[in-house]
This record gives C-alpha cells, sequence and structure tokens, in this order.
C-alpha cells in the first residue's frame, strides 16, 4: 500500500461520535370502558324499529328525481311484459281454437285444477325452505340476542307470506280457468280455493315452524306434488280419448264441493294463525335465521340476476342438511372417470328423474290442448328445466377454474364429458316424447312420423344445450364495457343473464316452429354446441399455438445442429 | 467429459422449472406488481413473505393463470403459463383460495376422482395413503359443506398431494391449520422438495419459512423484492 493510500484511509475515517441517548416513545395511556352498574331499561319494539328506519333514512343515496326515473324505466319495463305476455296469451287462444273435440274441452277443465294442487305444493316447498317466518342474520346476532319479545317482533313477517300465498296462486289460478274456457263461477270458486288452500298450508308451516317439526309439511308436500301430477296425466289422458270425458264434463257438479274446500281453508288459515301467534315466543333463532340468510343470499345473487348461484346456493343447503353419503368407489381413468362419476350421481339423486318425468308430460300435454307449433318450445323449456339437476359436475367445474385446473384436460374435454349423461337422458326424454310430436290428439296426427321424431330429436338437443348454456354463464362481468340505461350503467351480461337457457332454446327450436325443415335447426344446434364446449378458449388456442411454434422451432435448431461431417483429406 | 450420477441430478436441479420476467399487475390505478423477476429451480423451496397487500397472492395468481398479468412471462418448464393448457395443470398442484368442491361428492370421492382423473394406476391405495396423512379418514364419507375450516383447508391440501407435480403453488398453506397440521404440512413439504419438486408459497408461517423455504423473498410495495433474490 502506498504513502498517498493510506492518508486517503486516515482521512477517510470518521471520529468517534458521542453516544446519543436512546428516545423510547411513550405509550400512550390506556384508558377501559365499563357499563354503569344501572339497571337497564326496558325497550320497547316499536322504538328499536323506528330507530332502524331513522338511520336507513339518513343513508339515502338517491334523489327524488332519480327514483322517478327509475319507477318509469319499471313501468316501461313492465307494459312492455304485459305487452309480450297479452300477446302471448291471444296467441294461446288462436292455437286453442283447434281444440273443438269434446275429449280436448273436457282436458282443459282439468288445468285449473292442475294448478290450485300445484300452487299448493309450491307454498309448501317455499315455507320449509324459507320459515315461513324468517329474521335477518343481522336481527338474530343483534336483536334477538336481546331481552326483547320475540312474538312482537316477528308477527308483522307473516303477513308478507300469507297476502303472497294467497294472491299468486289465485291469479295464476284465474289465468288459467279464463284461458280454459271454465264458466266464471267455477272459476271464481278454483281460484279462491287454490288462493285460501295456499295461504292455510302457510300458517300451517309457521306454525310447525314453531313446533320445530317438519313431517306432516313434508307428507302434505308430497301428497299436494302427486295430485297435481295425477291431474296433468289425466288432462293428457283425457285429451287422447283414453279416458272416458263424462266426470269431467260434470265438472260443475263439483263447484259446491271446491267452495267448501275454500271457506274450510280460510277457516283453518285464521285459527293456525292464532296458534301460532301463541307459540311465536317460543321460537327458535337458529331456524328463523337460516331463513334469513338464504333470503340475503339470494338478494344478492338477484342483483346480478344470477339464477345459478341462487340455485348453487340452494344445493349447497340441501348438501349440508343431508351431511353425509355413503362413498362410492369410482371407475376407469382418465376422463372416463369424471363422466363415471356423472352415471354414479343418478343412483344417488333419485329425485331430479321426478323432474324429467314430469317434463315428459309437457309435449304429450300441449299436444292434447292442440298447441302443437308452439310445442318445440315449451316442451324445450320444459326439458331445459328438468336437465339442470343433471349438470351438477359441470356447474362446478365452470363457476370457478379451481378443480377444472386440478384435472389434466382441456376445457372443450371437460364440458363435453361433463355433457355425456345428461346426452343420454335427453336421447331416451326425445325417444319417448315422440309420439306427441307425431300427435296423440284425437284430431289426428300434426306430422309425419319420420318429421314428428326429427322434431322430438331437435327438441331435446335443444333443451340439452338450453341447461347446458344456463349452467355455464358467467357472471356479470362489471369489468367489460358497461351498457348506458336509465338505470345507470349495466354490463351487457347482466341483461343477457335474463334470458340464457331459452335463447339457445328459442334460436334452435326457431325453424321448426317457422315451418322451415329440421335440418336448420340441427346446423344450428352443431353451431350452439361448437360454442357450448368451449372450443373457442381464446387462451387455449393461443397456447396450442405457442406449442405449436415451439415444436418447429425446436425442430429446426436440431436441424442446424446436425454435425458437418468434412470430407476426408486425401 | 463424462459426467457423473450426482452431476447429471444437480443439473437436473438447477434446470428453473418455474420463470417468472418482468411481472406487472395493476388493478386500475393501483399498482400491485412491478418488475417482479423469479426463478425457481426443481427441488427449491421459495417463500414469499411481505405484509398483507405487498402483492404476494397475486404473484402467485399470475403464476398459475388465475389473473392475468399486464405485462411480463411466466413459463412453466418452457411452456407459458395459462390456466387452460392441459400440459400445466398436469405438472402444477395449486392451493389458493379459489378451489372448489363438488358439493354431492364426499371427501373420499374428490380424491378418488382426482386421482383417476390423473391416471394413477392404483388410485385406492393412493388415495387412502392420502386421506390418513391429512387425518381426513372419520370425515371420508362427509359432504364438504359440513366440514370445518380446518378440514377444507386440509382437504384443498390433500389434492395437491393424490396427483402428479413438478410444482407445487401455495397462498398461506398454513391458514386455519392447528398446530399439529402445521407440524405435519412442514415434514410433508420439506419432503416434497427433497424428492425434487419446485415450491411456491406465500406465508406468514414462520416455521414454514424457516424448515421449509431454500429461498426468501420479500416483498415490498408494488411486489418489490426488498429482501432475498427472486433469481
Amino acid at each position: 500500500m502506498s504513502k498517498k493510500s493510506r492518508k486517503l484511509i486516515r482521512s477517510g475515517v470518521p471520529a468517534p461520535a458521542a453516544a446519543e441517548p436512546v428516545v423510547v416513545p411513550a405509550q400512550p395511556p390506556r384508558s377501559f370502558y365499563f357499563l354503569p352498574e344501572v339497571e337497564p331499561v326496558s325497550v320497547d319494539e316499536a322504538d328499536l324499529h323506528e330507530l332502524m328506519k331513522l338511520w336507513r333514512h339518513g343513508r339515502a343515496t338517491r334523489t327524488i328525481g332519480q327514483v322517478l326515473s327509475d319507477s318509469y324505466v319499471t313501468l316501461f319495463s313492465v307494459l312492455l311484459v304485459g305487452a309480450m305476455v297479452t300477446s302471448t296469451v291471444i296467441n294461446a287462444q288462436d292455437g286453442m281454437t283447434g281444440c273443438t273435440t269434446e275429449a280436448c274441452n273436457a282436458s282443459r277443465l282439468l288445468l285449473p285444477t292442475a294448478m290450485a294442487f300445484g300452487s299448493f305444493a309450491l307454498a309448501l316447498g317455499l315455507s320449509r325452505l324459507f320459515g315461513p317466518i324468517l329474521a335477518s342474520a343481522a336481527e338474530g346476532s343483534w336483536l334477538m340476542a336481546a331481552p326483547i319479545s320475540r312474538r312482537r317482533l316477528l308477527r308483522g313477517r307473516l303477513v308478507l307470506p300469507l297476502v303472497a300465498a294467497f294472491v299468486v296462486p289465485l291469479l295464476l289460478t284465474l289465468l288459467v280457468g279464463a284461458m280454459g274456457g271454465m264458466d266464471w263461477w267455477s272459476v271464481a270458486a278454483w281460484s279462491s280455493a287454490a288462493g285460501f288452500g295456499s295461504s292455510a298450508l302457510v300458517a300451517l308451516a309457521a306454525s310447525e315452524q314453531t313446533r320445530e317439526r317438519t313431517l306432516l309439511l313434508r307428507i302434505l308436500q308430497t301428497l299436494a306434488t302427486v295430485g297435481a301430477l295425477a291431474i296433468g296425466l289425466m288432462v293428457v289422458a283425457v285429451a287422447g280419448s283414453w279416458l272416458p270425458t263424462q266426470a269431467v264434463a260434470e265438472e260443475s257438479a263439483l263447484r259446491p264441493a271446491v267452495v267448501v274446500l275454500g271457506a274450510v281453508s280460510l277457516l283453518a288459515m285464521v285459527g293456525l294463525i292464532v296458534a301460532t301467534l301463541r307459540r311465536l315466543e317460543l321460537i327458535q333463532r337458529a331456524r328463523l335465521v337460516s331463513g334469513g340468510s338464504l333470503v340475503s343470499g339470494m338478494q344478492g345473487a338477484m342483483f346480478a340476476l344470477d339464477f345459478g348461484l341462487i340455485r348453487d346456493i340452494l344445493v349447497e343447503r340441501r348438501a349440508m342438511a343431508k351431511g353425509h353419503v355413503r362413498p362410492t368407489k369410482g371407475r376407469g381413468l382418465g376422463i372416463t372417470a369424471l363422466i363415471w362419476r356423472d352415471a354414479e350421481r343418478l343412483r344417488r339423486a333419485p329425485a331430479a328423474f321426478l323432474g324429467l318425468g314430469v317434463s315428459l308430460l309437457v309435449p304429450y300435454a300441449v299436444d292434447a290442448l292442440r298447441l302443437s307449433q308452439l310445442n318445440p318450445l315449451i316442451s324445450g323449456l320444459a326439458l331445459t328445466a328438468a336437465l339442470v339437476p343433471f349438470l351438477g359436475s359441470l356447474r362446478v367445474l365452470t363457476r370457478t377454474g379451481g378443480l377444472a385446473r386440478s384435472m389434466p384436460f382441456k376445457t372443450t374435454e371437460i364440458r363435453t364429458a361433463s355433457m355425456a349423461v345428461p346426452a343420454v337422458l335427453a336421447a331416451l326424454w326425445g325417444a319417448a316424447a315422440a309420439p306427441a310430436f307425431v300427435g296423440i290428439a284425437s284430431s289426428g296426427a300434426d306430422r309425419s312420423v319420420l318429421d314428428g321424431v326429427s322434431v322430438a330429436v331437435i327438441t331435446a338437443v335443444a333443451g340439452l344445450f338450453g341447461a347446458v348454456r344456463w349452467v355455464t354463464a358467467g357472471k356479470a362481468d362489471y369489468s367489460a364495457p358497461m351498457m348506458a340505461t336509465a338505470s345507470g350503467a349495466l354490463p351487457p351480461t347482466l341483461i343477457f343473464n335474463l334470458f340464457r337457457g331459452i335463447d339457445m332454446v328459442a334460436l334452435i327450436t326457431a325453424p321448426v316452429i317457422l315451418g322451415a325443415d329440421p335440418i336448420w335447426s340441427a346446423a344450428l344446434a352443431a353451431v350452439v354446441f361448437i360454442g357450448l364446449r368451449g372450443t373457442f378458449n381464446m387462451e387455449e388456442m393461443k397456447a396450442e399455438q405457442e406449442a405449436a411454434q415451439r415444436e418447429m422451432a425446436a425442430s429446426k435448431a436440431a436441424r442446424s445442429e446436425k454435425t458437418r461431417i468434412p470430407p476426408p483429406k486425401r | 467429459m463424462v459426467y457423473g450420477w450426482g452431476t447429471i441430478t444437480s443439473m437436473a436441479r438447477k434446470t428453473p422449472v418455474l420463470k417468472i420476467a418482468g411481472l406487472r399487475k395493476a388493478f386500475g390505478p393501483v399498482v400491485i406488481v412491478d418488475g417482479f423477476n423469479l426463478e425457481v429451480a426443481a427441488g427449491e423451496a421459495v417463500a414469499l413473505t411481505g405484509r398483507n397487500g405487498a402483492g404476494k397472492s397475486t404473484v402467485l395468481r399470475c403464476l398459475i393463470g388465475v389473473d392475468r398479468a399486464d405485462e411480463g412471462t411466466v413459463e412453466v418448464n418452457g411452456i407459458r403459463a395459462s390456466e387452460t393448457n392441459p400440459q400445466i395443470r398436469r405438472d402444477v398442484a395449486t392451493v389458493i383460495d379459489d378451489l372448489d368442491f363438488f358439493p354431492d361428492l364426499s371427501v373420499v370421492e374428490h380424491l378418488d376422482l382426482l386421482a383417476r382423473a390423473h391416471g394413477i394406476p392404483d388410485p385406492d391405495a393412493a388415495v387412502d395413503e392420502v386421506l390418513a396423512e391429512v387425518q381426513l379418514v372419520p370425515q371420508s364419507g362427509q359432504l364438504p359443506g359440513t366440514l370445518s375450516s380446518g378440514q377444507r383447508r386440509r382437504l384443498a391440501l390433500a389434492t395437491a398431494f393424490v396427483r402428479p407435480r413438478k410444482l407445487l403453488v401455495l397462498d398461506e398453506p398454513e391458514q386455519r391449520l392447528d398446530t399439529e397440521g402445521l407440524a405435519w404440512l412442514a415434514d410433508r413439504l420439506v419432503a416434497e422438495r427433497d424428492r425434487g419438486l419446485a415450491i411456491v408459497m406465500a406465508t406468514h408461517e414462520p416455521l414454514l419459512v424457516e424448515k421449509v423455504a431454500t429461498r426468501v423473498v420479500r416483498l415490498g410495495d408494488r411486489g418489490r423484492v426488498i429482501e432475498g433474490s427472486g433469481e
């Protein structure tokens, strides 16, 4: 080391500095709050409600102008939908002009009865699902924990389910009865019976809820469902002249019995409401909040018009109630294992076959009512609804990427495999429904056997693809460009969610409904299939393209690296 | 020159299984990760650490293709990582928050389905082993909706161990595990690493960092590496 370097090093060394005292930050003084030692005052439930209303009022985010604008949009939408329904009813009535035979007319008189039984089954099903008395999770954890009267808090909750259970069945039965050509006294009798009967059953469900019992409700729901199905079968059988029409034709003789049924239902409803109110103080919080959580979850899904999510919530809830299954071994390796699991599910959830069976009634009933032209559309939609429960694995594999990512298959392979079992069921449905598309009514055949079978196959395919579209449609994408509407910016997928499933059925069946050759429907179905199985997945196509480029580059590199052997020297 | 077996093995281990270069991800104006680089070779376990919001999970989500990176490349065994690429699905086992379960299939049926889908020749034996290891034998017939959150995490981990894999990607795998489960996980990951598997995990758990990680990368703001090396 040179003298210069040593000098430089010496000059760079800093002089030892005096040690600075370490400053320890002072801890802020803590204080703890305890309630004063006084007896709490009693609280009035009405005051609590008023307080909650006041808070909500302070949280208003829209002006009156915006609300009026939204109301205008709502009114416009209602008018539009109303016009569509009216047009459909008029078309249906036009179609029914073909219903001139005694058998056809007689079968139509059974429809309000089927509607009433269907209403009873639906009222019981929804009551069992939601409560019918329910409280939100927030109420469960904040209000129910406080020493307040549950009866006073909850008694108002019975009103909405009872009114809804009365009004909806009444209107639907009225509409069906009026369209079916029933006289007005009978229509009034059946509608009232359907309304009061459904309300009474909801009151019964509320009464049973306070006692934590469900057996009676399950039995009644089964009876109502079987009744509705039996009457649906009778509609078909009478229209097809397989059953005598006399019993149905003298339907007016039943009117007094129907009036009595309505009156008894009304009395039963009043009695059950009184009984429920007496026991309301004892109602369990878990049962109340469970229905409330379900409603809030479904509300969230409804805001996104995500009906698939609503179904997911219900399926998850059913699975949790079941809790345990007897495990079965899978079969096959690779993609076969996935298909086999779907087949295994058929045995595990036989209830889905009930829906499939009901959907098979639809084409026969529609044909019996001489709506043959619209039969592919109506039956296709019914099959779509019936096939959705069979597409559970496709739903799970497409709603989030987690499970699909853990399987070593292409998206197209996964989707095609998940459609295999439902496709077999749809094919069987098509074979069983073919006679309805040929024409079973006593007025004679609508189509040749070949055409009828073709239309049945087209309808089955449309139903299957409608169900596939319904379960695979993605969530509303709020990061995509929005549409400007009077209600604010909305993602286009949100609007299309309303029509998913229906769009595929309408598209595929449109040619046969319009009287074109079924080959056009088959061509459209082929295009739809290519889209639904995810063939145009841009990510996958890009990955495949890159893999091909990589292979090409590798083979080129291998060619260029060939050892050049020099010619032998002479 | 003749290579011995040991040399060849060590060379194979140096080949990067995962290569991330110049990764950038932003959500609107908020930049989560910018200019992130990482290489992980076979037999290496990299722990991504850092405070909440540092971008650990975002890096992992871009890595497996759940989120699309704005800039940069991610390659696994020389293949551009894409969530839908079957080769990537075959090679990369992941345990992140978006794992879903079939509501109507029991615990054991999930593992059976995965083992069969991956073509494991004796799926029953593999499933039994893994099920016993994650201590879910008593719950084998239960539906996933009825499992506790810790049991669900064990099932998620089991789905990664019941199938073949070359790269294991874990996002806070210690979540909801009890002390015993955490010790098991650490031992399991050490064994995986020693068998030549590449592991990338985001974690806050000191035990996993100390016992499993061969390299620790600490992320700061915008996913910048503030300690350790990505390469």
